[in-house]
């Protein structure tokens, strides 16, 4: 097994490139676990948990089997998956997140109205297609590292994401 | 085309995907994509300061607090002691077997234990010849080669007529093969010649020929049964013992049916005799003798075979053969280095051994592990993937 530099297991910078790696995902991690969970505080306790096992578990990275992030995105992703098999959340998230509607007042008219759709369209995709799309869009994930998160071939996951993003256009109204 | 395989408009939307998301520039027909991104980035849920700052604290206190990233990497360290101490347990196990069954104690390895060589393979307690030896009658005759043996006659004096019970009588033979080099080989068979002698032995015959590699000695010996051991470990210690072979054969039947059949002719002959005296006649004195005369012969060659059988079953041969050594030498005639050296080899032996006996320990239990690891991560994966259906 190689250990990458970028989440070394020791040594003096080990502590400041997993801070790095936290950094750069936290926000990203959070904002996918709690679209999928849809639930905030589960979704505060799952991105904890996430970093938790990441950090514990660092010494098994292995550089071959894809990037830190995507190494990171798929422990968030099981440990979302166990908390969904815990709880079976099934409440919707729009109704959680709704305090964020404040921010789209602030927005021009158009571009509010289209965040809106899309978010109401994202909340009404099957739960697979939404996951692809939040690897996608918000983890910043390679069709390679998206394979790898959803324990597929790349080629299926690019197929998975277009078929999902052409959903999302469907039930959001927007034409190419 | 396969359901996996996008056209190429889907591709180069992907590979614009891609770019926006690198927030690289894209063609104007890809700004569709580059607004629902934007969407969906800007509708999901942020977190709470709040909550930030206590993930901050937390992953801070993992990066900086080293005391306490200490105590969580405790934790694979104490795996791997614990494994450290499975396999460490393991090859005691393994150890324990390799002894008990005697895998160490191969032909190989003949020339560290020959005095254990010496006993007999076969042997139970009353086989030895110091048993038999109390158990001896006065009455038997002692003759031939057995008063040639020295202390083997000795034995002879507390003969039984019968051997019964836990008293047996053996016969014992062995063949030990010896390597050494060509030019020790004399030395060698002078030794072996001299040991037999201190132990009241004799050479029956011995063939000894120095030809460098073709090299060959061949002895034949014969000890007192109870000084067979002794000459085997002490034959093995001059050279490197190649292979030894020990028999045994219980002789003690054969040497009860002739005391039998000798006691029957005994009985008849004071039978004889006191017709002899009583004869009437010339002719019947005559024929009575004659009968005599038969059954003297028959009680004399009874007479023989049981000293045959006591002789063979208190001395035992030995067939010595010396051959050139090849690649093992002699360790009193190799050099340090060759001797140190010999016994790496032997030790790397004992150690592979062990090794072979605790992977075929290990192996099973590590493989069934294996496969319950992988059937839990399996069933738990499809689990997950059923909540995210169900979600």
């Amino acid at each position: 097994m190689t250990v990458i530099a970028a989440v070394p297991t020791s040594g003096p910078g080990a502590g400041e490139q997993f801070e790095q790696l936290y950094r750069s995902s936290a926000a990203d991690v959070y904002a996918y676990v709690a679209s999928l969970l849809r639930d905030r505080s589960a979704a505060e306790d799952v991105t904890a948990l996430a970093f938790e096992r990441a950090f514990r578990r660092r010494a098994l990275f292995d550089v071959r089997r894809g990037t830190p992030r995507s190494w990171l995105f798929a422990i968030a992703r099981n440990a979302a998956l166990d908390e969904l098999r815990r709880r079976r959340r099934t409440v919707a998230l729009l109704h959680e997140v709704a305090d964020d509607s404040s921010e789209l007042e602030e927005l021009d008219p158009d571009l509010a109205e289209r965040r809106l759709l899309v978010r109401d369209g994202l909340a009404a995709l099957e739960a697979r297609d939404r996951e692809v799309i939040l690897l996608k869009f918000v983890g910043r994930l390679s069709n390679a590292e998206l394979a790898r998160v959803l324990r597929c071939s790349e080629s299926n996951a690019g197929t998975r994401l277009h078929r999902a993003i052409e959903r999302l256009r469907e039930v959001c109204g927007v034409t190419q | 085309m396969s359901r996996n395989e996008l056209n190429a408009a889907a591709r180069e939307e992907l590979a614009a995907l891609d770019r926006i998301l690198a927030r690289e520039p894209v063609g104007e027909r890809h700004l569709e994509l580059a607004a629902l991104v934007d969407s969906v980035r800007a509708g999901t849920p942020r977190m709470d300061p709040a909550f930030a700052e206590r993930l901050d604290a937390q992953v801070a206190a993992r990066g900086g607090g080293r005391r306490r990233a200490m105590l969580r990497f405790d934790r694979p360290a104490a795996r791997r002691v614990a494994l450290a101490s499975g396999g460490l347990v393991a090859a005691a196990v393994a150890f324990t077997i390799v002894i008990s069954s005697g895998a160490l104690n191969g032909s190989k390895q003949a020339p560290h234990s020959a005095r254990a060589l010496g006993a007999p393979l076969t042997r139970t307690p009353a086989a030895t010849p110091t048993a038999n030896a109390h158990t001896l009658s006065p009455s038997v005759r002692t003759s031939g080669p057995v008063a040639a043996t020295g202390a083997a006659g000795s034995s002879f004096a507390g003969l039984s007529p019968t051997l019964r019970g836990a008293a047996r009588l053996v016969h014992r033979d062995s063949t030990l093969t010896l390597a050494t080099s060509p030019a020790s080989m004399q030395g060698v068979a002078n030794q072996i010649v001299a040991a037999t002698e201190r132990s009241g032995g004799v050479v029956q015959s011995s063939n000894v020929a120095i030809r460098g590699s073709a090299s060959r000695a061949s002895f034949s010996l014969s000890v007192p049964s109870g000084r067979l051991g002794r000459l085997i470990a002490t034959v093995s210690a001059l050279a490197s013992v190649r292979a030894l072979h020990q028999n045994t054969n219980d002789i003690t039947d054969g040497y009860n049916q002739e005391q039998a059949r000798l006691a029957d002719n005994a009985a008849k002959r004071a039978a004889l005799l006191k017709q002899l005296a009583a004869a009437a006649t010339v002719a019947q004195q005559t024929a009575i003798q004659r009968q005599l005369s038969r059954l003297e012969a028959r009680i004399a060659a009874e007479h023989r075979e049981i000293d045959r059988l006591l002789t063979q079953g208190h001395t035992a041969t030995l067939q010595v053969t010396i051959v050139p050594a090849g690649s093992v030498k002699h360790a009193a005639a190799a050099g340090p280095f060759t001797t140190a050296f010999n016994r790496a080899l032997k030790a790397l032996e004992a150690i592979l051994a062990i090794a072979l006996v605790a992977f075929a320990i290990v192996l099973p239990f590590a493989l069934s592990a294996l496969a319950l690891w992988w059937g839990a991560t399996t069933v738990r994966q499809r689990a997950r993937e059923r909540a995210m259906r169900t979600a």
